[in-house]
């Protein structure tokens, strides 16, 4: 489970930033996140959506401890983000469409790498990593480097690497992005599959399609501020265009900010 | 303790399969010395063997004067005697390298000698290292023909030649040979380990830092249930073992390239095979230590500010000048070990490695250098680990 309480995240701007921020703006800092409350349940798949700059990604690494709100808490399987950042991170399985992979270790030395890592002994490794090696059909190239693999390969390492501890808790920051619908397919066999087995998943998406596809729960948010935050029934059901983006849009339009 | 040694053993891996890391941390510093020492050996000999073997051109101004000094020039097989200059023009054949002497006999030479006064003879030539020898054989004639003048001279007085000879002055130097070369060759030594030390753990850091970074790899480290400082402890080791590995190799590289070397005389060969014993090269390398981690905090702290490896080279490229500058330092003549120099870091493990090896490192000064470093060491840990928290640090972009 994820709480996430009246949370915000305010960066200080560094003299270069507020230039490239344009002669208009005021203030020594950002709000990126501003007052967010949602819940995500396990056995469920809670979306974050909103554009790019939304404050999809700092809220997720806020969730995944890498980032301290500034106000606000945040709790992973009720365990505080900032007091017990270590029970956090180990319940944890973090996936981003952004995060490389080692490119000069081999596919098992990584995932053994993330393994001992997050303290997993070695029976249960074995067990573990034979068990995703061979749900995602990886024996093939377990033992090339990575940077010779492919794309999709790639894909399926980071996937492996973020299960091998065994994770009660995913969290996705635009997983799918820079995949094509092959590749993109893996994701989402690996959120239905995390749900299924009762786990909680919050992934956040620009993509539409996916939010359709695979949620239960969904939360809007624009300028790091929430728009909608309810089931992904309510959500449609209170659909006021005709597509999900003609809605979205009419949202953000119509709060303002 | 696990989780240093888990990303220890994985960050060793991944720079020991990185190409240009192997190469300035064990080809570079195991290469440079043989090939250096064999390059300056073989152009050295090369230009020796061509000073020697030469026929040199010289011009002699004289106007009779000094005639059997001119029949001596011309009686050497060795010589060729250009005639039909001025004076100037010869000079500026010498200047431009056609001429290898020019000797101008004063008008009174002869007179001046039948005086049993000194005669002048101006020897012009264009010195450059090579030419010494060019110099020495030309300077032999006029030994000879000196010689000559005394001996009639001293018959003529009816003196023995030793008369001349008031004091009989003989040198006893009572530093031992260890000391003469440590303190000389000790000079040098350090700066190169020291360089090396930096360069070897310059890559690994900027690899291990803003390589991460760039690569988009930190998140994996981020997310694991993992103390951050225990993740820096691990990168840390792996920097500073690079760091030492390269001053390791360059001492090994130094020493193939003396014993792989017929140039050296066996009597200075002994010598410095008995300098770079194993307990010099342990002292060394204790200093190199505490050192390298100071550099390792410095250069890994620079790492995680920069966004690309690109920009990590450029912030760490002006501290090269930080670190060969002090350590350039030990190596001017006059400037010692004291309390004050012994706290000053690079300079003092320039001068200790110069002392240690000479055999007269003083151990009140070794411990304040030991102290100034592992204080820096520590120093530069903390701020680094305090580096390695900051959101603003780890995330910027």
């Amino acid at each position: 489970m994820i709480e996430v309480r009246d949370v915000f995240k305010t960066f200080k701007l560094s003299r270069q930033q507020k230039r490239e921020m344009g002669s208009g703006f005021q203030g020594d800092s950002v709000d990126a996140v501003a007052g967010l409350t949602f819940t995500c349940q396990p056995g469920r798949v809670f979306s974050l959506v909103g554009a790019n700059g939304a404050g999809k990604t700092t809220t997720l690494r806020m969730i995944a401890t890498m980032l301290r709100p500034t106000a606000g808490t945040i709790a992973v399987n009720h365990h505080d983000t900032v007091r017990e950042p270590e029970r956090v991170r180990a319940s944890l399985g973090f996936l981003t469409g952004s995060t490389q992979l080692y490119d000069r270790l081999t596919a098992s030395e990584l995932v053994r790498y993330v393994a001992d890592l997050h303290g997993v002994p070695r029976d249960q490794f074995a067990r573990r990593r034979d068990e995703i090696f061979g749900a995602l059909d990886m024996g093939g190239f377990a033992d090339r480097r990575i940077g010779k693999l492919s794309t999709g390969m790639k894909q399926k390492v980071s996937i492996a690497r973020t299960l091998i501890h065994d994770p009660g808790v995913l969290v996705l920051d635009e997983a799918t992005a820079a995949l094509d619908v092959v590749a993109s397919r893996a994701i989402v066999d690996l959120i239905r599959r995390a749900r299924d087995n009762g786990k909680t998943v919050l992934f956040s998406t620009h993509r539409l399609s996916e939010v359709n596809l695979l949620s239960d729960d969904l939360a809007l948010i624009h300028r790091g501020q929430l728009l909608f935050n309810g089931t992904y029934q309510e959500f449609s059901s209170q659909m006021q265009a005709p597509t999900l983006e003609d809605e979205f849009i009419r949202r953000v339009e119509a709060a303002g900010v | 303790m696990r989780t240093i040694v888990t990303v220890f053993r994985k960050e060793l891996i991944d720079i020991l399969r990185d190409r240009r890391t192997i190469m300035f941390m064990i080809v570079l510093p195991l290469l440079l010395f043989p090939l250096l020492f064999r390059v300056m050996f073989s152009v050295e000999r090369s230009q020796a063997d061509k000073a020697r073997s030469k026929k040199l051109r010289v011009a002699c101004l004289s106007d009779g004067n000094a005639a059997r000094f001119v029949a001596m020039l011309g009686d050497r097989g060795d010589v060729e005697i250009v005639t039909g200059l001025s004076r100037d023009q010869a000079t500026a054949l010498v200047r431009a390298d056609s001429l290898d002497g020019l000797f101008v006999v004063a008008p009174d030479f002869d007179d001046a000698v039948a005086e049993m006064k000194p005669g002048r003879i101006d020897f012009y030539f264009k010195s450059t290292d090579d030419r010494t020898i060019v110099q020495d054989r030309l300077r032999e004639t006029i030994d000879s023909f000196e010689r000559e003048i005394l001996d009639e001279r001293f018959v003529r007085l009816e003196m023995d030649p030793s008369i001349v000879d008031a004091v009989a002055l003989e040198d006893h130097n009572v530093a031992s040979m260890e000391e003469r070369v440590g303190k000389s060759v000790g000079g040098m030594l350090p700066y190169m380990f020291i360089i090396f030390c930096f360069v070897g753990a310059m890559y690994p850091a900027i690899d291990l830092g803003a390589g991460e970074k760039e690569r988009g790899t930190m998140e994996t480290l981020l997310t694991a249930p993992v103390n951050r400082f225990h993740i820096l402890l691990g990168k840390f080791g792996v920097v500073v073992l690079s760091g030492l590995v390269s001053a390791t190799v360059s001492i090994i590289g130094l020493y193939i390239a003396i014993r792989a070397s017929s140039e050296i005389p066996p009597e200075f060969m002994n010598i410095i095979v008995k300098i770079l014993g194993w307990k010099t090269i342990l002292l060394v390398l204790s200093l190199l230590l505490p050192l390298t981690v100071f550099l390792a905090g410095i250069l890994l702290s620079i790492s995680f500010t920069a966004r690309s490896f690109r920009e990590a080279q450029s912030l760490i490229t002006p501290l090269n000048i930080a670190i060969i500058v002090p350590a350039a330092i030990g190596l001017i003549p006059g400037v010692e070990m004291s309390y004050a120099t012994a706290l000053v870091p690079v300079l003092n493990v320039s001068l200790a490695t110069r002392e240690i090896i000479a055999g007269t490192m003083r151990p009140d000064y070794l411990a304040v250098v030991y102290l100034s470093l592992i204080t820096l060491a520590f120093v530069s840990l903390f701020v680094s680990a305090q580096w390695f928290r900051r959101e603003s640090t780890i995330f910027r972009s």
